[in-house]
């Protein structure tokens, strides 16, 4: 009786399996995601893939926390996804070198790639002058500031690092904190004030020389915006409680509620910035970060990115779902739910449609980033230019600055040796010309 | 052929720990970052090491971790061990109490901590803040971050050195400590005496594992401060994590793994040594 049961189920498993072989299976392996973002996705990706390619069966596997590790062990064995998703083209870099991803340059002509995304990103996606990795968001940092709160002391919002300062100072005065910001949660939050001093401070211009390893870490520039950005911990505008409170919820409620007067962040913060105006019924405003110069600098980061496995078992239908990716549909429906992460890198986004609930300042936001970046006004991200390794200890480094174990030299020094060793052995990703 | 039942174990054995432990002493000389093939370095992973601040750092920290868990929470288990046989009204409840702390997931214990008692907005370190008490989160100083950490896992961990040393010295003969007592012994020289002798064997293991596991280290530091602020609560086993995950310098934190290893090496050889005196006793 055991047996026939078996069968049975052998037979049912067999048939089932037969099915599921007239549609090829697309494997795509995601990072973490709560139960509703998966939702997400199925709703607005998977399902109307699906219906405009009913040969392939896009199957996303959400690996959590884990899916860089789990990414590199499983490419080295070959028995990666057939869409390799990473945090970055940091991490891009070396699979390619290594021959574990495809090119990707006759997928782009075919698609027309190079007419729907910005150039750009296409190009930082390239290594030995070939494509092997599409952005999948962009994002920047800014100065998100309590508008309600400046209006009642009849602030301005800073244009430039002097005004920054005096009224930095002011909200000292006042018992106000003035930058909500914390690393709790989130030890690489300190490597946007990093990344906003060195572009406000040093500027865009030096940087794009460092990166490409033209100029010395240690030069002048890049020790004067370390100092600024030392000068600010030092004189506590980062408040006392930087190393408990998290980067995203509590500074968001720190300044809605007002204990802060203004928050350095990413893009990735409006949602959290719209919650808690809500429940603490105040206005938020965001601005460039103010720099030396007075025009805002907006750094260029990307969040994660899209490739094709070299040993991919399917790659014309990892190609066709990374391509359904790059439609103004998806990033109208991704961005109204899930605003900053699905900050597709598209050309044209005039015919995008956005839900009506999400808040304007996103919107305008986004329209001026992606005018920057198309007018090549635009800065470094710490976190997607630099290599591993010298992105991992500017981190840490800079706590031992701020905490007076080290000094700006010191750290400097520290970064420069770092990233020639890391350039030296190509692990640098690529930093398209100015 | 009774051999061959020893197969099976080998074979586990050999296939999850001997072959890895053998390639990670073997990566020690070899630089690689995980992905690309492997280039052999010969000492230059430990030359980096020596020369690095940070190495020295979470070496120290964890011979500071290992000192204070050799003596706090085993004089802890021990007094309260030695009080529950003393006095054996409620010692089930004691047990129950002082045990339950370990039985809770590491994950779990270090965030009630967190957000309980050290965090600044919702914990007992921001309740006396708001008192105009000037109280700092200890995780945030690089002066006592450690020291932070080391009472979370003290709260967790002394739990399980009492019921063990209850358990051993519930094996202490009676006659003896009946004897002591006729003689008329006080109660700190009953402990001295009678009850630490009968179960030395027991705090010897419990000292060698403290040795090993301190030198192991790694989740309550990694989720209270992830070796931070600059580095001050940084040990070896964090510091290869963020070497092999976030720098992608496999082959040098292989070369951590087996300085970590060179020390619980130090204590299993002590341990085997201390064996085999008291067999030849």
């Amino acid at each position: 009786m055991i047996r026939l049961k078996l069968l049975a189920a052998t037979a049912l498993i067999a048939g089932t399996a037969q099915m599921a072989a007239a549609q090829e299976k697309v494997s795509w392996w995601y990072e973490q995601a709560t139960p509703d973002q998966q939702k997400l996705i199925q709703q607005h990706i998977v399902e109307p893939f699906a219906k405009a390619n009913p040969d392939y069966n896009l199957v996303i596997d959400y690996r959590g926390n884990e899916l860089d590790k789990q990414l590199r062990v499983a490419m080295l064995s070959g028995n990666g996804p057939d869409v390799v998703y990473t945090a970055g083209p940091s991490y891009v870099a070396p699979m390619a070198q290594s021959g574990q991803l495809m090119p990707l340059d006759d997928y782009a002509a075919k698609y027309k790639w190079q007419d729907r995304i910005l150039p750009v990103f296409l190009k930082m996606g390239e290594y030995n002058g070939k494509i092997y990795a599409l952005p999948k968001t962009y994002e920047t940092l800014g100065l998100f500031y309590n508008k309600t709160l400046f209006a009642q002391k009849n602030w301005q919002p800073p244009k430039t690092l002097d005004e920054l300062e005096t009224l930095a100072d002011a909200m000292l005065k006042d018992g106000i904190t003035p930058f909500a910001a914390g690393n709790a949660n989130w030890r690489g939050a300190n490597e946007w004030f990093v990344t906003l001093a060195l572009n406000s401070v040093a500027g865009p211009e030096n940087l794009n020389k460092a990166l490409r390893g033209e100029m010395p870490w240690t030069s002048e520039p890049f020790v004067k915006a370390i100092d600024r950005l030392n000068s600010w911990w030092q004189k506590g505008y980062f408040g006392k409680n930087y190393f408990s409170l998290t980067s995203s919820e509590d500074t968001a409620d720190a300044m809605a509620t007002g204990r802060a007067g203004m928050m350095p962040t990413g893009t990735w913060q409006f949602q959290n910035v719209a919650t808690y105006g809500k429940k603490a019924g105040s206005d938020a405003g965001f601005v460039g970060f103010p720099s030396a110069s007075g025009d805002p600098v907006f750094p260029l980061g990307i969040g994660s990115t899209f490739s094709i496995a070299a040993k991919a078992k399917n790659p014309d239908g990892a190609a066709a779902a990374i391509n359904f990716v790059f439609s103004p549909e998806v990033y109208g429906t991704m961005n109204s739910a899930w605003q900053g992460e699905w900050n597709i890198p598209l050309k044209d986004i005039s015919n995008v449609k956005m839900a009506s609930e999400v808040t304007p300042l996103f919107t305008e936001t986004m329209k001026s980033l992606s005018a920057a970046v198309n007018d090549g006004k635009y800065g470094y991200s710490t976190w997607t230019f630099l290599p591993p390794a010298t992105d991992s200890y500017l981190i840490n480094g800079i706590e031992e600055v701020w905490l007076n174990k080290i000094t700006t030299a010191d750290f400097l020094a520290k970064i420069d040796e770092s990233f020639q060793k890391e350039m030296k052995a190509g692990k640098t990703p690529a930093v398209p010309a100015r | 052929m009774h051999r061959l039942y020893v197969l099976p174990t080998l074979i586990i054995n050999a296939v999850i720990i001997a072959i890895p432990a053998l390639l990670t002493v073997a990566l020690a000389f070899f630089e690689w970052d995980g992905i690309s093939t492997p280039v052999f370095v010969g000492l230059d992973n430990f030359r980096a090491l020596w020369d690095d601040s940070v190495f020295w750092t979470a070496l120290t920290n964890n011979i500071i971790w290992t000192l204070i868990f050799l003596t706090v929470p085993i004089a802890m288990g021990l007094l309260a061990a030695t009080m529950m046989l003393v006095a054996r009204r409620g010692s089930k409840f004691f047990q129950v109490i002082y045990f339950l702390p370990v039985i809770i997931a590491t994950a779990i214990t270090g965030r009630v901590w967190q957000a309980m008692i050290y965090s600044p907005v919702t914990g007992v370190t921001g309740l006396l803040q708001r008192m105009g008490i000037d109280i700092s989160n200890p995780l945030t100083e690089t002066s006592s971050a450690l020291y932070g950490i080391a009472v979370v896992d003290l709260w967790h961990w002394w739990g399980f050195l009492c019921v063990i040393f209850f358990a051993a010295l519930r094996q202490v003969p009676a006659e003896q400590i009946e004897a002591s007592r006729i003689e008329g012994a006080t109660f700190f020289q009953t402990i001295r005496y009678v009850l630490l002798p009968g179960i030395m064997p027991t705090i010897t293991l419990m000292m060698i594992m403290t040795v090993i596991w301190s030198f192991l280290v790694f989740d309550f530091v990694y989720i209270l401060t992830q070796g931070g602020p600059a580095y001050s609560s940084e040990v070896l086993s964090t510091f290869a994590y963020r070497s092999a995950f976030y720098d992608l310098a496999v082959g040098k934190a292989a070369a951590i793994s087996v300085v970590i290893s060179l020390f619980g090496l130090a204590a299993t050889i002590f341990y085997i040594r201390a064996q085999a005196t008291e067999f030849e006793k």
